[in-house]
């Protein structure tokens, strides 16, 4: 088995240096941003444009042969030289340290409550095989699978938003930091706080990640992203319970005269939570990550996934590249741990030829 | 699918004496080469007058200059359309053809369909779709901007005239002092902020994404089938390589590999469709791999590898037709993620903007969820229900199917 985590782990570093080269060549084809600027640069000022151009590329190190350029495109990705955005006039590591709490804030509970929530009704379901609950479960796991996260993130705002009024359209990313702009829990604040730009009240409000304010607008997006994974996690946990509960020891158990609950409990949620747990790391983080990217958009979170929208509608190249790859690494270590969990989890399984 | 049954003849005269082993001409049989059937004439006779089309318009476009090829009759061909056609095709030839050519066998298919409620609605809202995009993208004038009549409610709603464009064809009340222009039948769901009609961009957008789900569907499971029951057939060193392709294809999540091929090297739907049959197609070759692993060791296959048949005969005539089961489920299944990856990169502005895809509309309205909620919501009601559609009808087919799923014996 140690064979085989050190295979995987070696493979998983592999499968990051295949991608981080394709994403490289593929970046490379697009012509850059500055280099366009001072191509217009130069035809506004008169100057000669192939030598602006020549002038711009050795300075961005663009004029260098390919596999230098190669090379030092993986050392920088490395090192964490990310590169520079235009968009937000700031290097691309300071934008991602800047959006990605905003992302965690919603995606952490939603990975958390999805599987639970998940797991709990997959298991219900099971038990209950072929009953009225089972089938409205099943259908609603449809619903949820093909429900496009966007829209229905639209459809919510629209219905709660528009016609009901009971949340905001539009996100307020002040309320969660200071005054001074760092990230606070739990605080008070007065009406000159950044994100009651709009409001006169006398006295303070609450402000920070656990504000009444900024739970409440984060209750539809983190909705939103977990309506997919409830659905694939419970799918998931139905298919695998269905497994055991037929097994001998489950029929063993009742004629013991056993409550259902504990054979629940013990007799078939044990052996299914191995798949499960591991299930959990891999492939609903990669529905979240899809997911939790679209709903940024739609309801205007300053996360990666907005951070990434608007350097591709502004060909910031350098933090699109970023802002795909950090998902995808994401991914790739979801896999990793999701294999090496279930080697050590489930002895049953002999990894000896592979 | 598509392949040969031995029926017995039947003249309906004087019942003719069944042939005793003895006296079957084995001879003769094992001469002759089975005769080619008057319909793989004629299919053979369509794919290569398409392919000749296709020559000819690449070397009209590429190699002589000249532009686009004109055809007799239906003018130019779009890339697109070639692709379309093509799809649709081989849908008729080794989909409807061979049902109703077995007609028991069709009867058989719907009796067992029928019994799956929510399989049937999808069907018929499926086709239904199909029609009336296909259809109406041809007859119906194409969804223009027009200045004047932006941001149109629905015939059944109305809202504040400042929201809207100059124009408004269904006529104005006055509420509570507010001017209010009414929906008219002229634009029964609305228009976009660019006064697009919602209706007729839905309706074209019906074509793109059957379009988009079945081009790129055939493309995929083609690949798919391909790479899977080559390595499972070949094995060896085959295999190694051609899965551990697979293996990295599928580390990369599918939709950030479409989002980074659709800004790199995107644009129009041609690409598109491209990006997705020709990148998506690791976990179908693994399922069908998996699946041709087990065929491989049946008697059936290794009788016919002893009696000469050659690699690809054997794979295109036993191998294939007994894994028809998972790569039908896996097409169908796979459909709708094409669509719903479609939607989100028109969502994100990377689509083709020149045609009416559902996410570009969609996105189109994600500013005005105040002002004109109905531009963002009512193509989506579209989109959903194709999905919910043709995931009900995939899982309907792998219950029928798909021995392991166990839910055909019950």
């Amino acid at each position: 088995m140690k064979w085989y985590i050190i295979r995987r782990t070696l493979w998983a570093g592999f499968a990051t240096v295949i991608i981080l080269s394709i994403t490289f060549v593929l970046m490379d084809q697009i012509p850059s941003q500055q280099i366009m600027q001072a191509q217009f640069q130069a035809a506004v000022d008169g100057v000669d444009v192939e030598t602006a151009v020549q002038a711009e590329k050795e300075r961005l190190g663009l004029a260098k042969p390919f596999h230098e350029r190669y090379i030092e495109f993986m050392l920088n990705i490395f090192q964490g030289k990310w590169g520079w955005s235009y968009e937000y006039s700031q290097p691309v590591r300071e934008v991602i340290v800047q959006t990605v709490p905003y992302s965690l804030m919603y995606g952490f509970p939603a990975i958390v409550l999805s599987t639970v929530i998940g797991t709990v009704i997959g298991l219900y379901s099971a038990v209950n095989q072929y009953t009225t609950k089972d089938y409205v479960a099943t259908f609603l796991a449809f619903f949820g699978i093909s429900i496009p996260n966007f829209w229905f993130g639209i459809v919510l705002l629209v219905i709660f938003g528009t016609f009901l009024g009971w949340v905001d359209i539009g996100w307020n990313a002040a309320i969660v930091k200071s005054a001074d702009g760092a990230w606070v829990l739990l605080d008070t604040a007065g009406s000159e706080h950044p994100a009651f730009l709009r409001e006169d009240f006398q006295g303070e409000r609450y402000i920070g990640v656990l504000s009444p304010q900024n739970l409440k607008q984060l209750i539809l997006p983190t909705f939103v992203v977990m309506t997919g994974a409830i659905a694939s996690v419970m799918r998931y946990a139905r298919a695998e319970a269905l497994e055991y509960v037929d097994a001998e020891f489950v029929k063993t158990a009742k004629s013991k005269g056993v409550s259902n609950r504990t054979i629940v409990a013990k007799h078939i949620l044990r052996p299914a939570s191995i798949p499960l747990m591991t299930i959990m790391v891999g492939r609903i983080l990669g529905l979240i990550l899809f997911g939790s990217y679209l709903v940024e958009i739609v309801f205007g979170i300053p996360g990666i996934g907005l951070a990434s929208l608007q350097a591709i509608i502004r060909q910031d190249t350098d933090l699109v590249a970023i802002t795909i790859l950090i998902p995808t690494f994401i991914a790739i270590m979801g896999n990793l741990i999701e294999d090496i969990m279930y080697a050590i989890l489930d002895p049953r399984i002999d990894y000896g030829d592979r | 699918m598509g392949e040969k049954t031995d029926q017995p003849e039947t003249d309906g005269g004087t019942p003719q004496e069944d042939p005793t082993f003895e006296q079957v001409d084995w001879a003769s049989i094992d001469s002759g080469e089975t005769p080619r059937r008057k319909k793989e004439y004629v299919w053979f006779g369509i794919v290569s007058a398409w392919l000749i089309g296709v020559v000819y318009d690449v070397y009209s476009q590429h190699i002589a200059g000249t532009g686009a090829a004109e055809f007799p009759v239906v003018g130019i061909i779009s890339p697109v359309d070639w692709l379309w056609s093509i799809t649709l095709l081989v849908f008729v030839y080794y989909g409807l053809v061979p049902l109703a050519e077995n007609r028991r066998m069709t009867r058989y298919y719907w009796k067992e369909f029928r019994k799956n409620k929510a399989a049937v609605i999808s069907g018929l809202f499926l086709t239904v779709i199909f029609a009336v995009g296909v259809i109406g993208s041809r007859v119906l004038p194409a969804p223009e901007r027009t200045p004047g009549l932006e941001n149109q409610p629905p015939v059944w709603g109305s809202v504040e005239d400042y929201v809207t464009g100059n124009d408004c064809p269904g006529g104005t009340t006055v509420v509570d002092g507010v001017t209010m222009c009414q929906g008219s039948w002229a634009h029964p769901l609305g228009t976009t902020s660019s006064g697009e009609d919602i209706l007729r961009a839905s309706i074209y957008g019906m074509e793109v994404s059957m379009q988009v789900g079945l081009i790129a569907t055939l493309l995929s499971i083609t690949l798919a089938a391909a790479v899977g029951l080559t390595a499972a057939y070949y094995g060896g060193l085959v295999d190694e390589v051609l899965m551990r392709y697979v293996d990295i294809q599928i580390t990369f999540p599918t939709f950030f590999l479409f989002l980074l091929l659709a800004y790199t090297v995107g644009g129009s739907l041609f690409v598109l469709i491209l990006i997705f049959g020709l990148f998506g197609w690791g976990s179908s070759a693994r399922i069908m791999r998996a699946e041709a692993l087990q065929r491989r060791e049946e008697p059936y296959i290794q009788a016919a590898k002893n009696a000469g048949a050659s690699s690809f005969w054997t794979v295109r005539r036993h191998l294939l037709p007994n894994i028809s089961n998972s790569l039908i489920t896996a097409a169908s299944l796979t459909i709708p993620s094409i669509i719903l990856a479609e939607a989100a990169i028109a969502f994100l502005g990377l689509g083709d903007l020149t045609v009416a895809s559902w996410g570009r509309i969609i996105s189109g309205g994600r500013d005005q969820l105040r002002t004109a909620w109905w531009i963002a919501t009512i193509p989506g009601v579209f989109l959903f229900f194709t999905i919910l559609a043709f995931n009900f009808l995939g899982d309907a087919l792998r219950d029928a199917l798909d021995p392991r799923h166990g839910g055909s014996g019950e």
